[in-house]
């Protein structure tokens, strides 16, 4: 039996009024979450991710800045027709979300156990009391040692992993059915950075939340998601299960994604292999295929018209005219090695 | 176990470690002398203005003409005015009136310019249509913005604080806007919204603790400014109107008869020099205390 998505997400566009015109920065993105699942957004800088995900909860200023059209169900609650007191009270306790640098995400002023307790008290009736032991129990469960005491310190007292668990103790305060980690760990060190993977992994299983771990590092991908979804300028290229996003990559961008990563064990003196040019400016998308500019594969095709998200076999979703093309080359290729 | 011991151990180091930093930030709170200068004299002033009063053994406002414009003595310690009142019973008296404007102004200014300064900086159109008010304000010099609206208002010292308040609210009002502005773009008001934060708990709950220190520095410098804009308005009759004494218009009555009386002109104009100075060191030496950057050039 398949299971409900927790997270349905229709052709969501988000556009910005910008003093150069509307600016389409997440260009009809559509992608499911389930429940109890982590799945990771990946792209390069500007590609959209954070954008997707800050659309998601609907931060961004709808008065005056941005636009968004298409359908982001929650449970089959479209989020977008919400208003916005219904928002709020979705807003970290449906969905809550961990930011990027976890040096500016406290409040210099406030201690952290209060922190973490407004939060409690935001969503849920209980006493301030309640809310401070609730806090030292959130603390713990994110394996700050001492919690009793760390509750009465301040955000500069702690480290940058420290004060990351912190946040991830403020973003479950309130169990939320969904997380939103936003490159959670790019601000923190190789070995703090495995110490939060692993704790975002062990929550998910424990709390059975689903979670959407954006990031640019493949590394963390193979090692804690289950899905991926492959972004490029504003649309997802490809779509897949962790193992066929590694094993066979249809999309080119995804391919020269995996071709980028340094191996440990390869040829030092191999030159890294980059992706030529550099992503093009919202206000100058390409008339074809986003990626045709950068394309070692593109033809005339790929730069006269769009290629559509197509599905291949396993689920697997690519938007590529020449999908297939790249895959027998695959095939052939390792054919040659055996 | 070991971890358990050595976060024992990291508590009392800790706790160690904030006692030494209070005492450092205590020693730079009273290495700079100028600050603790200043802070003692606002303080004298204050006891002065709050239990002088008690002590005076002269009503201020008590006329014995054959008292009058008589030199400091050992029964009027600073002499008499041109009606044989007590100087000092109406310098101390004075003081209550001058202090408490200038108190009064640099609270109500802090209060408005706090809310002008933290929607301005919240809401962009609001920004637009408060900033060019304050602009607008700020564009006519203090004195004479201050003549006109007394002259609207009509003479009493409550119409003094309306005023003055009306001058300096936009002063306060920048400095909470650029320091606002800096909180807000800050991600833990991101992360607050994400946290589901209503719109009025990220400004009073989490923006306004942030604007609080350069608040504190700029309502003392406003103190000091609108004691001195207050004794100019008093000076120029503008202000506190008779019999009422304020050092604005103790002055005032002395500038007739300056050279018959020195002490109708000199002890207030010190008590003015004097709680102006001392503001304005207390204030610097807060700015200083607050602005890691004027720190170093210091010592």
């Amino acid at each position: 039996m398949p299971k409900q998505p927790l997270l349905e997400i229709n052709e969501l566009k988000t556009h910005f009024h910008t003093e150069r015109g509307r600016v389409t920065a997440v260009d009809g993105v559509t992608f499911h979450v389930n429940e109890g699942e982590i799945l990771g957004v990946v792209g390069e800088s500007g590609c959209g991710k954070s954008v997707t995900s800050q659309s998601i909860l609907r931060l961004f200023d709808e008065k005056r800045l941005a636009q968004y059209d298409g359908e982001i169900k929650l449970k089959g609650t479209n989020l977008l027709e919400l208003s916005d007191e219904k928002m709020q009270s979705i807003r970290g306790n449906d969905i809550a979300m961990i930011f990027q640098d976890p040096l500016s995400s406290l409040n210099p002023v406030f201690t952290i156990g209060h922190q973490i307790a407004e939060s409690i008290l935001l969503h849920q009736n209980v006493s301030k009391k309640e809310a401070y032991e609730k806090a030292v129990e959130m603390l713990r469960l994110t394996g700050i040692p001492a919690p009793e005491k760390r509750v009465k310190e301040y955000p500069h007292e702690l480290s940058g992993g420290m004060r990351q668990r912190v946040m991830i103790a403020i973003a479950l305060s309130c169990e939320p059915q969904l997380l939103i980690a936003d490159e959670p760990t790019t601000a923190l060190d190789v070995t703090i950075q495995a110490q939060i993977l692993d704790l975002i992994v062990e929550i998910n299983k424990k709390l059975n939340m689903g979670v959407i771990f954006i990031t640019h590092d493949l590394g963390v991908v193979a090692e804690i998601c289950t899905r991926v979804v492959v972004m490029y300028l504003g649309q997802i290229v490809e779509e897949a299960n962790v193992v066929d996003v590694f094993e066979n990559p249809l999309h080119p961008y995804t391919r020269g994604l995996m071709k980028s990563v340094p191996q440990i064990d390869g040829d030092r003196s191999e030159k890294l292999h980059v992706i030529e040019g550099t992503v093009p400016a919202l206000d100058n998308i390409p008339k074809g295929c986003r990626f045709a500019t950068r394309c070692p594969f593109a033809d005339e095709l790929c730069v006269e018209k769009v290629p559509e998200l197509r599905e291949f076999k396993n689920g697997q979703k690519a938007r590529c005219w020449h999908a297939e093309k790249i895959a027998e080359e695959d095939q052939e290729r390792e054919d040659q090695y055996v | 176990m070991g971890t358990v011991e050595s976060n024992v151990g990291l508590t009392s180091v800790k706790q160690k470690l904030k006692k030494e930093q209070r005492q450092l930030f205590f020693k730079r709170l009273i290495s700079n002398k100028l600050m603790v200068t200043g802070g003692m004299t606002i303080l004298f002033l204050m006891i002065v203005t709050l239990i002088g009063p008690f002590l005076v053994s002269h009503d201020p406002y008590e006329m014995v003409v054959q008292d009058r414009l008589q030199a400091p003595s050992a029964e009027h310690l600073l002499g008499t005015d041109e009606f044989g009142r007590d100087l000092l019973s109406r310098i101390i008296h004075g003081s209550k009136v001058t202090m408490g404007v200038g108190f009064s102004v640099a609270a109500i200014t802090s209060l408005l310019g706090m809310i002008i300064g933290l929607y301005a900086s919240y809401y962009r159109f609001l920004d637009h249509i408060l900033m060019r008010i304050c602009d607008g304000l700020m564009s006519i010099p203090a004195i004479l913005l201050g003549i006109a609206l007394m002259a609207a208002l009509g003479p009493n010292t409550k119409n003094v604080i309306i005023a003055l308040s009306i001058v300096f609210t936009p002063h306060v009002a920048r400095v909470i806007r650029s320091a606002a502005i800096v909180v807000r773009e800050q991600t833990y008001i991101e992360a607050m919204k994400a946290q589901g934060a209503s719109t009025w708990r990220i400004i009073w709950g989490h923006m306004m603790p942030n604007t609080i220190s350069p608040l504190v520095v700029q309502a003392t410098f406003i103190f000091a400014d609108a004691i001195i804009t207050e004794a100019a308005l008093s000076f120029l009759g503008a202000g506190v109107p008779a019999p009422d004494p304020s050092w604005g218009n103790i002055l005032y009555d002395g500038k007739l008869v300056i050279f018959n009386a020195w002490w109708m002109t000199v002890f207030p104009g010190i008590m003015i020099v004097l709680s102006v100075l001392g503001l304005n060191l207390l204030g610097d030496g807060l700015r200083d205390l607050i602005d890691p950057h004027t720190n170093q050039g210091k010592k």
